[in-house]
């Protein structure tokens, strides 16, 4: 099971450039709105064609801009699952599913009861797209893909168009019937979560271009590129500066962090996220590294928790980029309500190095 | 009343409404899937031109091809012995012609609005081009398709200039309705004119209730999903 | 942007529509003010026609190259304060426009037919009725014709013949009478495809669409891509006669006066002879 990726394409606006490999594991592709990710699998499928390349699946070559080998969709054995199910809205559900299949009648029928079984739509079969909950749409669109066994299963955006209440239980659900699946599976999605809960690997794209590929607790544990950071959510970057091997300045709040491991030259940015800092008790750790005095500015009460504004107290800097943002659980904080400033410590591998 | 006009132009508009349909849907198919955008608009403006252009200009150019003092019609006459002009043939091919562009362009139109993720997805799941186009475009389509070709029967039925041109105004074999409407007109027989006058209209407004109806069964397949049903 | 261009298309069109039809009511508007004024101005001067006017002729459709060619562009030097605006047609179709009130001053009929029927109806000037011109009916057939078609008898050797709707083209009207007088009108018939003026009726001929048609003399010596084979037998028709008269309802019958008597000149005759009428003197 392998898929390998490399491929370039024009377009008004930004260049598509793409390389990654992937074996076996689950591949997510990581980027934000019109970074190139749907595109990315439009190519491996074959209804779009990169301007140069190679794509090779399972040892075939599906596309060589070399070689000129281009094959045609049809005969790529891709399953692609549209982030609008694109189900045909003058077919059956039944009718949906066998769409693809090239069998004789009765063996037809045999397969499609088969798979309106697994996928749980008995009573459904007759029923029109339009018909049909989103969650049941899906489970069509799925059966239809599975009908023909893909060698690679590509997905965009699957559970974007659920409401969340849905989105859960149907992510539960999905995951066990992809047990089942012994392809190759890609997933694109804007949503950290997805790609966490899905995804043992990652390729994070940034304005077209694929900028990272890995292990995915370890990319978001790591970030390592500013593009990265910011898909993974982390909430606060600042721009740095390097002042020694074990000291870097983040500028934009004023904080001089000191690090016991050494720090490479050419990084440009800081990243903390919001619920990795410690909040500290008053001065007897004024000593200590990495303490900052905070100004609380404003408090937002969320359903678990609180997003609290600060800013550095000590803070010579001026600018728009000095608000932090923390996050603490709402039994945490509530316990901890301390009169006057607040004091946060920055754990140093909550220090994302970026460039 | 002399009824052979109304049937010269059932005759006509009816064949020429199947020739039109299936002429109308493969051009479109042609001009939808074209690669280059620049061929696409050259394309599409010569189909177009016959609804933009005086009807006896069209019939200028069909006579220009067909007529038996040019290449193309002497041609036909000496080794075919085949007169196309002032035959009943000649009629049908007038409202053909003028009538084509609104087949094409509704068709088109049709066409082009149907989602293209679901022709992507077609391709994904193997099915071959022509298989996509008769059990997915045109289901879909259908509605426009079917309203274009409602709008191109009535204009091939209320067709003159270039019928006049090329068919002349032959009693029992080229005088359509809207000829025959003319000649008692300029006879200034209007009691006569008053008849033909009648079906013309009764016929118009069947057919455009028609496209109507068509136009909003349509309405279904736009709507495409309905995501917010819960289960 | 696409809504302002759309507004602007149309406005253009509906006044490109109201210039069409409007013009001889604005011209008229236009006529009665320079009138005034001119009047005013030229009150001792008593030449007759010192004031600018338009005067609009209906004219057979035969009579349209000689008129518009070289008849009215002579009036014009002539009278060079009286502007002449004319429309060719059938005669019926035309009588039908004067009866509907179409702003005619000076109407040229290929019959009598039209002119009687106007002229009952008490809408022309019955004392300025004269007859002008004879025409000669004639059979054509296109140039290099293998059908052998000599004579009018012959003509149920074409598979189609073209001539004028008898309803309402003059032209139409003296073939049926030729055919008539020859007892084959009925079998004519079934062959015919009728055209609504005589220009249609040699277009189909020149262009060989139909194989024979019937015209007046004058029509085939304007075409080259036709042949003349005969002339209708003597006695077989009527002679076509083309009268010349005003309309009652016309505003500017002292400038109608003059062009009908500049036709009678001789110099216009000569004209007209040029073309393949014959005079009636």
């Amino acid at each position: 099971m392998s898929l390998s990726v490399s491929i370039k394409k024009r377009f008004k606006g930004f260049n598509l450039d793409v390389n990654f490999e992937t074996s076996g594991e689950y591949l997510g592709i990581l980027g934000a709105s019109g970074s190139g990710k749907s595109m990315t699998l439009k190519c491996i499928a074959g209804v779009e064609t990169p301007d140069e390349g190679r794509i090779v699946l399972n040892g075939r070559v599906l596309f060589d801009s070399d070689k000129k080998i281009n094959v045609r969709p049809q005969v790529r054995n891709v399953g692609y699952l549209f982030q609008n199910y694109a189900l045909f809205p003058n077919m059956t559900a039944e009718e949906n599913i066998g769409a693809g299949l090239k069998l004789p009648k009765k063996e037809k029928k045999i397969k499609i009861n088969e798979l309106i079984k697994s996928f749980q739509l008995e009573g459904l079969e007759y029923k029109y797209p339009s018909q049909l909950s989103g969650g049941q749409q899906q489970r069509v669109a799925l059966a239809r893909i599975f009908a023909y066994d893909p060698e690679i299963l590509l997905l965009d955006e699957p559970f974007s168009a659920l409401d969340s209440y849905l989105k859960e239980q149907l992510q539960t659900e999905v995951l066990e019937m992809l047990q089942l699946y012994k392809g190759e599976v890609l997933m694109v999605t804007h949503s950290r979560d997805e790609v966490y809960k899905f995804c043992k690997n990652i390729v994070i794209t940034d304005k077209g271009s694929s900028v990272l590929l890995g292990d995915t607790k370890e990319i978001f544990k790591k970030p390592k590129l500013l593009s990265a950071a910011r898909l993974a959510g982390c909430e606060n970057i600042s721009k740095c500066e390097v002042l020694s091997s074990h000291s870097v300045k983040a500028v934009d709040w004023d904080i001089l962090l000191e690090t016991k491991e050494t720090l490479p030259q050419n990084i440009n940015y800081v990243g903390i996220c919001a619920h990795t800092f410690k909040i500290v008790d008053n001065d007897d750790n004024k000593e200590e590294q990495n303490i900052v005095v905070c100004k609380i500015n404003k408090i937002v009460e969320g359903v678990f928790e609180y997003t609290i504004l600060v800013e550095n107290e000590n803070s010579e800097q001026k600018n728009n980029n000095s608000t932090i943002w923390l996050k603490v659980r709402k039994e945490e904080w509530d316990n901890k309500k301390s009169k006057g400033n607040l004091y946060l410590r920055i754990p140093e591998d909550a220090i994302l190095i970026l460039k | 009343m002399d009824w052979s006009p109304m049937l010269i132009s059932l005759k006509t508009a009816s064949l020429s409404i199947i020739i039109t349909f299936f002429v109308g849907i493969f051009a479109s198919r042609w001009v939808v899937g074209m690669k280059s955008d620049k061929l696409r608009i050259i394309i599409d403006g010569v189909l177009t031109m016959p609804l933009v252009l005086p009807p006896t200009v069209v019939g200028f150019f069909i006579l220009l091809i067909l007529g038996v003092k040019r290449p193309i019609g002497k041609f036909l006459l000496e080794f075919l012995s085949v007169k196309i002009v002032f035959s009943w043939t000649a009629t049908v091919i007038a409202a053909v012609v003028v009538s084509f562009p609104l087949m094409y362009r509704s068709a088109r139109g049709a066409f082009e609005q149907v989602d293209k993720t679901l022709i992507m997805a077609a391709r994904t799941l193997g099915m071959s081009e022509r298989s996509i186009f008769w059990r997915i475009m045109m289901p879909i389509a259908l509605p426009g398709v079917a309203s274009g070709g409602v709008l191109s029967f009535a204009r091939g039925l209320g067709e003159f200039g270039a019928t006049a041109m090329i068919a002349g105004n032959i009693a029992n074999k080229t005088r359509t309705l809207p000829l025959a409407i003319y000649s008692e007109v300029a006879a200034g027989n209007m009691e006569g004119a008053y008849g033909y006058v009648a079906v013309v209209l009764i016929v118009s407004f069947v057919v455009l209730s028609l496209m109507n109806y068509f136009t909003l069964k349509g309405r279904k397949y736009t709507k495409y999903t309905n995501k917010d049903e819960v289960k | 942007m696409k809504k302002c261009i759309s507004v602007v298309l149309i406005i253009c069109l509906v006044f490109s529509l109201a210039g069409c039809s409007d013009k001889s009511a604005s011209k008229q508007a236009i006529d009665a003010t320079t009138n005034n004024n001119a009047a005013e101005i030229t009150e001792e001067a008593a030449a007759p026609a010192a004031k600018e006017e338009t005067i609009l002729i209906a004219a057979a459709a035969s009579l349209k190259n000689c008129v518009s060619d070289e008849l009215i562009p002579m009036f014009e030097t002539k009278y060079p304060n009286i502007k002449v605006d004319a429309t060719y047609d059938s005669s019926g179709k035309l009588q039908t426009q004067i009866e509907e009130g179409a702003d005619v001053d000076v109407f040229m009929s290929a019959a009598m037919k039209q002119m009687n029927a106007l002229d009952e109806k008490e809408l022309m000037v019955t004392d300025s009725i004269v007859k002008l011109l004879e025409n000669k009916i004639v059979l054509i057939v296109p140039k290099d014709s293998d059908k052998n078609i000599t004579s009018f008898e012959d003509i149920l050797k074409a598979d189609t013949i073209a001539v004028g709707d008898p309803e309402s083209v003059p032209a139409g009207q003296y073939a049926k009478e030729t055919f008539e007088n020859l007892k084959i009108w009925d079998q004519v018939t079934i062959k015919s495809s009728l055209g609504t003026n005589v220009t249609e009726v040699l277009n189909w001929v020149a262009e060989g669409s139909a194989d024979a048609g019937v015209v007046y003399a004058t029509d085939a010596a304007s075409n080259e891509n036709i042949q003349v084979v005969a002339e209708a037998p003597e006695g077989s028709v009527s002679k076509v006669i083309y009268p010349v008269g005003i309309v009652k309802a016309s505003e500017k019958q002292e400038s109608a006066k003059l062009f009908i008597e500049f036709l009678h000149s001789e110099e216009a005759m000569s004209v007209f002879e040029k073309y393949g009428f014959i005079a009636v003197r």
